[in-house]
């Protein structure tokens, strides 16, 4: 078993001298994760900023109806009242972001303003902006208006204790209280997305360094002599998967801590709900989720090994490890869909189940025993790999292919 | 010494695909099964240079690779040294060397790194493999560029990279499988005399080639091999006599034609 070791420390030298294969395995994991989260967050924050900051230009419309409305939109913070528009010319004022809101009132409601009668304000705004807080922000307006002029209407009517009127608008009141707590609801959003990352530079890492040790040894002209030295080509085949497997987990790994560092380092000062919830995935999730991760780096070097040994160079290994691209992806995006969700079935999904169990991490909602369930099927699967890709090693159509 | 004796190599043959243009059929296809080599027989004995003739295709490397051990005969067998081939193929890798034309090197390791990984393939102890190195690097005088990339080398460099590759672990026999193809006159040389000191050092030598004049300068014994069969055996001088031809290139002709 010595001769597995120097054949691992060799084709791992080899590896981290390779250029490109530095750029996939190391630096791209280390950098992807902290720059994804840090332009994610800076344009949400930008976004949110904008939206709550921003004038919003109102055209108001037979506002002569109810002119403490205009008065009261003119008195709020961060509205500009215009006049001048007709309705017909709203959608397309809207449209060129002359104004970012229309309010028109009924033509005819005078006569329902002093009767007393619910008044229908129309408002135009642009719904496909979805970072928009227009309507949320004149609804508070309005919502202002309106609980004044309750108090007044309702005092005249001779309710004048305010716990009265309270009743009176509301006689029966919800108070909410949901059991699921904020982490999993985000975590159930961004938990689907995360494991997706993990996966892929888990594979991508793996990906030249397999690639590179078998094709390209053969297009060499090395694997002949290789194989011609007393070691068992099963050892060969041992070493040259350890380093594989090592290129993965690595990638994944760094992918992991470097996302684990941002999180530590700069979550906490997002003011926002999410970066309070991100800051509550501890590293103990973190180091689960990279446990789950070595069973699949596993599944991943076997497959990649057994695919690019029997390509004659490393372009065609290239070409026949495509596909294994898609492979990989699909059952990873299953995951992301709505309704599949971790349960005994899935479980025995490979690929799939592993996102799904790092979701779960994610969302701090995780069932332990599902996920040693998760972690032995996966290993069973890399078992099932490793061997076949053992035995397809030591055939001499798959190593001598001209 | 090498004894083969009967060795024979059989491959599946791939399904014809519709559409491709009929070849001419090689007497060694039967059916879904090919027949790359039959019923080889010859001896090398040590301290001799057997070289391997043969046209392309006509089954050297097969024969080679069956006894370096690469793939297994599909009957027949050869004995190294009194070591089985098929019997007990470890045992043979640790007595041979083996260098082909197409053979590269690490490029991502220096030679001094990859002539001592393939001495601890071949289970050689640390101590041993710096001394070996020191003979081998003096011998190819290597010295000035052990430490540099292979990748920087030039095609002669390597070349005495693979050769200390192949000596580094002082097999018995060696193996060549068309070593001089694609080298210019210069590393064609570095090869040849190579060739020669091993046989001067009491090794057992086999060697395939193309090139009629390394036949002449190096062989004592030439071993035909015409579409997987032995269609000679017998020193150089032996091979004019039966053809009657004093070109040896011409008696080489003159043989394959006859055996068709």
């Amino acid at each position: 078993m010595k001769e597995v070791f120097t054949i691992y420390v060799k084709e791992l030298r080899e590896v981290l001298r390779d250029r490109r294969t530095l750029m996939l395995m190391i630096v791209l994991p280390t950098v992807f994760m902290p720059l994804l989260f840090h332009i994610m967050f800076s344009f949400i924050n930008k976004q949110e900023k904008k939206a709550s900051e921003e004038v919003i230009k109102t055209a108001l419309i037979n506002g002569e109806i109810l002119p403490e409305l205009g008065e009261l939109f003119k008195r709020s913070e961060g509205f500009e009242v215009v006049t001048g528009f007709d309705e017909a010319k709203l959608t397309q004022a809207l449209k060129t972001e002359e104004i970012k809101l229309g309010l028109v009132l009924p033509k005819d409601g005078a006569d329902m303003v002093t009767g007393n009668y619910q008044l229908e304000i129309k408002a135009y705004y642009d719904n496909a902006a979805a970072s928009s807080k227009v309507i949320r922000r004149a609804q508070k307006v309005i919502d202002a208006y309106n609980e004044e002029s309750q108090k007044d209407r309702l005092i005249t009517l001779g309710v004048t204790s305010a716990l009265q009127r309270k009743a009176v608008i509301e006689p029966v009141t919800l108070v909410k209280t949901g059991i699921a707590d904020k982490r999993e609801i985000i975590g159930e959003q961004a938990g689907g997305l995360l494991p997706y990352f993990f996966i892929i530079f888990c594979f991508v890492g793996a990906l030249y360094p397999a690639i590179d040790i078998t094709a390209g040894e053969k297009e060499r002209g090395t694997l002949e002599t290789l194989l011609l030295t007393p070691v068992p080509r099963s050892y060969l085949v041992v070493g040259k998967f350890l380093v594989v497997f090592t290129s993965g987990i690595t990638s994944a790994v760094l992918c992991l801590a470097s996302m684990g560092a941002w999180i530590h380092f700069k979550a906490g000062g997002l003011s926002d709900e999410i970066g309070l919830i991100i800051s509550s995935i501890t590293p103990g999730d973190l180091f689960l989720v990279a446990f789950m991760l070595v069973p699949l780096a596993a599944i991943f070097a076997a497959l990649l090994l057994t695919i690019s040994v029997y390509a004659k160079n490393f372009k065609e290994a290239q070409s026949y490890v495509t596909p294994l691209n898609f492979v990989i992806i699909l059952p990873a995006v299953l995951a992301m869909l709505p309704g599949v969700e971790l349960n005994w079935g899935w479980a025995m999904v490979p690929v799939t189940n592993i996102a799904l169990a790092i979701k779960e991490l994610v969302k701090g909602t995780v069932d332990y025993t599902m996920l040693g369930v998760i972690f032995v099927s996966t290993s069973l699967f890399a078992g099932i790999a490793f061997a076949f890709c053992v035995s397809w090693f030591k055939r001499e159509q798959v190593l001598f292919r001209n | 010494m090498l004894e083969v004796k009967g060795l024979s190599k059989t491959f599946p043959v791939p399904k014809a695909k519709k559409g491709t243009p009929v070849k001419e059929k090689d007497p060694r296809e039967e059916g879904r099964l090919f027949h790359a080599v039959r019923d080889l027989n010859f001896i090398c004995n040590q301290g001799e240079i057997l070289g391997l003739l043969g046209v392309n295709g006509a089954g050297k490397t097969t024969t080679l690779r069956m006894l370096a051990t690469a793939i297994t005969p599909s009957s027949g067998t050869a004995l190294l040294d009194g070591v089985d081939v098929v019997a007990n193929p470890l045992e043979v890798r640790k007595r041979i060397g083996f260098l082909s034309g197409s053979t590269g090197v690490y490029n991502r390791l220096t030679p001094r790194e990859m002539v001592a990984y393939y001495g601890r393939l071949h289970g050689m102890s640390e101590r041993l493999i710096e001394e070996r190195m020191e003979k081998v690097f003096t011998l190819l005088d290597m010295k000035s560029f052990l430490e540099k990339r292979c990748d920087n080398l030039s095609t002669g460099m390597k070349q005495k990279v693979s050769i200390a590759r192949t000596l580094i672990h002082d097999p018995q026999v060696l193996f060549f499988d068309e070593p001089t193809s694609g080298l210019d006159v210069l590393s064609s040389r570095t090869i040849v005399d190579f060739i020669r000191r091993c046989r001067d050092d009491g090794k057992t030598v086999i060697f395939s080639t193309h090139f009629m004049s390394e036949v002449e300068r190096l062989c004592d014994r030439v071993v035909v091999i015409h579409h997987g069969c032995t269609g000679f055996d017998g020193s150089v001088a032996a091979l004019r006599e039966k053809t009657g031809q004093q070109n040896l290139e011409e008696s080489f002709l003159t043989l394959i034609g006859g055996a068709n």
